[in-house]
């Protein structure tokens, strides 16, 4: 049974639609990662499947069961900022919230060493740097060892050791069998982290599915080929010669160099021996896989959207 | 209900913003109501005037005059509780706590029921206060054999009027949101407003002024030293009861009808 069902979400903000007849699934026991750029709507739909924002239509099922308050009890959630209040300590937060889904105070000690705040449970919120409100969040969305997660920017304001250890901590809480939402515009902790995804833009769902069918969809740009970056001390005359390379499917002219398509069956090998052959040699020659965010980039266009 | 009230203590035990407002009610009222008896009850007769004022006003710290007067200075210090009330409900907008508990599990209800039983802990120091002050005072200066529960229907009359304020202050704060200004708002409509719709009405010889949201309980206990003879409200109190109660039934249902729908944003 799906963990959360979404059907036909759609939310209007006067004559914006911040989401539009929005629909999908998400399995038991995924990483379900949701992918939007900055205002594309994602804090939107976990705001409303967390019922802090009304739908305008469309409706949502947690575990096949139509929102009820008690659900949430049962989910571990983490909306866009931390919320606590400012003048009580960390731990006295965690009390709040531990009470408020009627679980008792033993776990409060656990979920603090698990993101290393317990030296500064003691202190004021307020006194907490941005990186250390943020791991408080999190462990307050551990509370109680919920088997659903959801996290909006989970690594919001970490630093990159921090920024590791939540990774590490979904993927562990996954492998524990929980089921992760996670919201994220960064493509590479969506790639890292998530094993489905569903990508959002200006409201509308585009694509979604487990990583692997989304990466391998024949994109309209891409064809089945692979992604090559290439580039020589003589760029235009590089250019010339890849113009005459048999198989080339698409060409594209970066800051300092080519991005360029070739067939599946293309080796790097080959590549470097028929510009050599031709007189050019290479200083950059980097065959990537297709990644997220070449799909990311074909479904949404290259434009920011705000 | 007695879990959420718990759950609102949490919030506030180690709040000192609550703890500074909330004890300059319940120490300086009881202190402020017994200094002016204590002056009023030891003035010399110096002329003629003030003696005549002092008859007027009929014993007002004797019973079972002492509840209406205890009970009148209590109103207007009241308005710090309702201030109090107004910040603890913005300050949970302001750290976007009201989104956390929802998130956390509470329905909207369960929200609206926790700042309810805030509102009851509030009424009930109040009321417990105004009634420890006017007994000792009343103690203090009766003489023997005084009707000691004559008056004590108000503090019953007290009880609503606290009600009618912390409603209002309730539903300004959840509909303004901003600290500053629903507190601002919320003074606006006690002091200014409703004052001068009362003015109005009663110039115009009009009992209407009585009806207003907050007249209507402020008239229930009038100023203890105003003479009987320039008493120009005819309207009955229980009328003006029903009328507050039908005030507080309307409130209410705002509060709970808009916080039920609206998206919870900051």
């Amino acid at each position: 049974m799906a963990i959360l069902s979404i059907n036909n979400l759609t939310k209007n903000y006067g004559k914006i639609k911040a989401l539009d007849n929005v629909s999908f699934s998400v399995p038991e026991k995924t990483v379900f990662g949701i992918l939007g750029p900055n205002g594309s709507g994602k804090t939107t739909l976990l705001g409303i499947v967390m019922d802090i924002l009304k739908a305008t239509g469309g409706n949502y099922k947690w575990q096949g069961e139509e929102s009820i308050d008690a659900m949430r009890k049962k989910i571990g959630t983490l909306l866009e900022t931390p919320n606590f209040y400012a003048y009580l300590s960390g731990e006295d937060n965690l009390k709040i919230a531990a009470r408020i889904k009627g679980r008792g105070e033993e776990d409060i000690e656990k979920v603090l060493t698990i993101v290393n705040l317990f030296e500064r449970r003691k202190s004021k919120f307020n006194t907490y740097s941005l990186g250390m409100k943020q791991r408080l969040a999190i462990a307050s969305t551990l509370l109680g060892n919920p088997d659903i997660l959801v996290f909006d920017e989970p690594t919001n304001g970490l630093d990159p050791a921090g920024i590791a250890e939540i990774r590490e901590l979904i993927k562990d809480l996954n492998l524990h069998g929980k089921t992760i939402i996670m919201a994220s515009h960064i493509l590479d902790e969506v790639e890292k982290v998530c094993t489905h995804v569903a990508i959002i833009q200006k409201g509308v769902l585009k694509t979604v599915g487990s990583v692997n069918e989304v990466l391998n969809t024949t994109g309209s740009n891409t064809k089945d080929g692979i992604l090559v970056e290439i580039s020589a001390a003589d760029n235009h005359q590089l250019k010339n010669i890849l113009d005459q390379m048999p198989g080339l499917i698409k060409i594209s002219e970066t800051d300092n160099g080519f991005e360029i398509v070739c067939p599946e069956n293309t080796s790097a090998e080959s590549i470097n021996r028929f510009c050599f052959d031709k007189g050019i040699v290479l200083n950059k020659l980097n065959v990537k896989r297709k990644s997220l965010e070449t799909r990311f980039l074909e479904i949404t266009g290259k434009q920011s959207d705000r | 209900m007695l879990k959420l009230f718990k759950i609102e203590w949490l919030k506030i035990k180690t709040y000192k913003t609550f703890w500074l407002l909330y004890l300059s009610f319940m120490v300086f009222t009881p202190m402020f109501v017994i200094f002016v008896a204590y002056k009023f009850m030891n003035s010399k007769y110096s002329n003629f005037e003030e003696m005549t004022l002092k008859a007027l006003a009929g014993a007002p710290f004797v019973f079972p005059k002492v509840w209406h007067s205890a009970t009148y200075f209590s109103g207007l210090f009241f308005v710090v509780l309702s201030m109090l009330f107004i910040l603890l409900i913005t300050n949970e907008v302001q750290y976007r706590t009201h989104r956390q508990n929802i998130i956390d599990g509470w329905s909207r209800m369960d929200f609206i029921k926790a700042k309810f039983t805030l509102l009851i802990f509030f009424i009930i120091s109040a009321v417990a206060v105004t009634f420890i002050t006017a007994l000792f005072i009343g103690y203090t200066y009766s003489p023997q054999g005084a009707n000691v529960w004559d008056g004590i229907k108000y503090l019953g009359y007290f009880a609503l009027m606290a009600t009618v304020y912390l409603v209002v202050a309730f539903l300004v704060a959840i509909l303004v949101k901003r600290t500053g200004l629903s507190i601002i708002i919320f003074f606006v409509l006690v002091v200014i407003v409703d004052n001068l719709l009362w003015l109005g009405f009663t110039l115009k010889e009009s009992q209407l002024g009585y009806y207003m949201p907050l007249e209507a309980v402020d008239s229930l206990i009038p100023n203890p030293f105003k003479p009987k003879m320039m008493e120009r409200r005819t309207v009955a109190d229980y009328t003006l009861i029903i009328t507050a109660f039908s005030y507080l039934a309307v409130y209410v249902y705002i509060i709970i009808s808009y916080f039920r729908k609206t998206d919870l944003k900051t």
